[in-house]
């Protein structure tokens, strides 16, 4: 059988997460991330009021979507899908113009406020890429993350995404999203935090 | 059940009044441009005063308006990478070429203008059409294809912003023809049969506007629940005094009687209705852009 190509996956296995906001820190640490913005954080709601009451977790990432539309709308090819699935950006080719920002259904991308220029989660691929794992992966205390390449059917990550009933964020959309979720919560997405103006 | 958010970050804003101000200018533009053709290129002789007016008028802003772009992107030493790295799927990347093409057309079309050559004033006004239908219509793009925002992706966005664009531009060709008149003419007389066809034109283009609006408004809060939301937020959220009072109101429905009432047929009403109108469509922009972007995506 001929080998098809990589197709980097996330998982996040809902079930085991403890909404410790380790993989944030060590996100933030492994790259550079500058204060006030992330590339990674977990958003916790609760529903229902105690002793009925519980907490839910929801981790985010980017999604690397196989549809993406922050590809779609750069007008400089700074963002590019790489053939394994991994949607980076070029530093060098970015002018921040804040469009993929605006076009971004999961808010993941956030304007480098030393470098001026549009930055987000790439699955850390500069990691990947020398064969080591995201340092999310990496420091997630109870392997609630599950990194890996989804065409290969011996790899964990295509193995738990077929065993187990897994969702993605706002499939609506039709960006194709490939972070998916074990045991996500509707009510952990659709909850939104009232802003001030 | 109480479903309350106990932890989640800030997101930065996108566009923001930058963009606001940038789309309200080429909808001015491109308002004056289109009134500056129907003379010069419909032959509509009654509108002939308008041309040079409306051409000098579009020129300027258009060439005010990229500036705002320039402020606003974080790297403007960068923006040659604009005409050299060409997504040709992103409307910016449109964009990028129409603000240099429209404002060289619009240059050349003036220059013909008063050269007083009729032939090529109507060619290049014909070409000037287009261009300015695109250069604006392409920021409704812009904001069409921002696809997780209720408020800005539909497929009204665009001519939602080139009819407010023509009534921004009929508003602000009424205020520049009478101030010329009043001060720079020979014979400091208003031409007042000009400004009440003008006010007519403008209450009927309110009224198409209206109807965009109130199109988009139903089709948004009876849709999905992100579009329920949005329409929440203009109508009884926090953007609700700026939409529907200052926008609507005062930009919209006050001017549009103050036009058909024929007792208010007189030039300091029609003043009166075209700064609310200018106003009005400036809130319009904001409420679009800011107000899109307002509610939390996550």
């Amino acid at each position: 059988m001929k080998k098809k190509a990589i197709r980097y996956a996330m998982l996040f296995d809902l079930r085991k997460c403890i909404g410790c906001h380790a993989c944030a820190v060590a996100c933030k640490s492994e790259n550079n991330v500058p204060l006030g913005v992330w590339r990674s954080w977990v958003k916790k709601v609760e529903k229902g009021q105690y002793p009925n009451s519980k907490e839910f977790f929801l981790p985010l990432v980017c999604n690397n979507c196989e549809k993406p539309i922050c590809v779609t709308v750069c007008p400089v090819w700074a963002s590019i899908r790489r053939p394994d699935g991994i949607v980076y950006i070029d530093p060098h080719r970015c002018i921040g113009c804040r469009y993929c920002m605006a076009a971004c259904p999961y808010g993941v991308r956030y304007i480098n406020p030393l470098k001026k220029i549009a930055e987000k989660c790439y699955w850390c691929h500069h990691r990947v890429d020398a064969g080591l794992k995201p340092a999310c992966v990496m420091a997630c205390p109870t392997d609630a993350i599950i990194f890996g390449d989804l065409e290969d059917p011996e790899s964990e990550v295509a193995k738990s995404v077929t065993k187990n009933a897994v969702q993605v964020i706002k499939p609506e959309i039709g960006t194709a999203p490939h972070t998916f979720y074990i045991g996500l919560d509707i009510a952990a997405v659709e909850a939104k935090q009232e802003r001030e103006r | 059940m109480d479903v309350q958010v106990l932890y989640n970050i800030i997101h930065q804003d996108a566009f923001g009044l930058n963009i606001a101000i940038y789309f309200y200018l080429t909808g001015l533009s491109a308002g004056s441009f289109i009134l500056s053709t129907l003379a010069y290129g419909f032959g509509l002789e009654k509108f002939k005063p308008l041309g040079k007016v409306g051409v000098v008028v579009a020129t300027i802003v258009l060439i005010i308006a990229p500036f705002f772009l320039l402020i606003h992107i974080g790297m403007p030493s960068r923006a040659w990478h604009l005409f050299v790295y060409l997504n040709m799927a992103s409307p910016i990347t449109w964009g990028s070429f129409l603000l240099i093409l429209y404002p060289i057309n619009c240059i050349i079309y003036g220059y013909f203008m008063f050269k007083e050559h009729m032939k090529l004033t109507r060619i290049f006004g014909f070409i000037g059409i287009p261009l300015a239908i695109s250069v604006h219509g392409y920021t409704g793009f812009i904001l069409a294809f921002g696809k997780a925002r209720a408020l800005w992706n539909t497929a009204l966005m665009p001519i939602l912003f080139l009819v407010s664009a023509v009534v921004s531009g009929i508003a602000l060709m009424i205020l520049v023809v009478i101030i010329k008149d009043r001060f720079f003419s020979k014979e400091k007389k208003i031409d007042k049969e000009l400004i009440l066809s003008l006010g007519k034109l403008m209450a009927w283009m309110i009224v198409f506007d209206l109807f965009l609006v109130a199109s988009d408004l139903i089709v948004l809060s009876i849709s999905h629940s992100d579009a329920q939301a949005a329409a929440h937020l203009i109508l009884a959220g926090k953007f609700s005094p700026l939409f529907l009072i200052v926008e609507n109101l005062l930009g919209k429905i006050i001017p549009f009687i103050i036009l058909i009432v024929p007792r208010f047929r007189t030039l300091p009403w029609i003043i009166v209705a075209s700064i609310l109108v200018v106003v009005g469509i400036f809130f319009m922009r904001y409420v679009v852009v800011v107000g899109g972007e307002f509610a939390p995506l996550l």
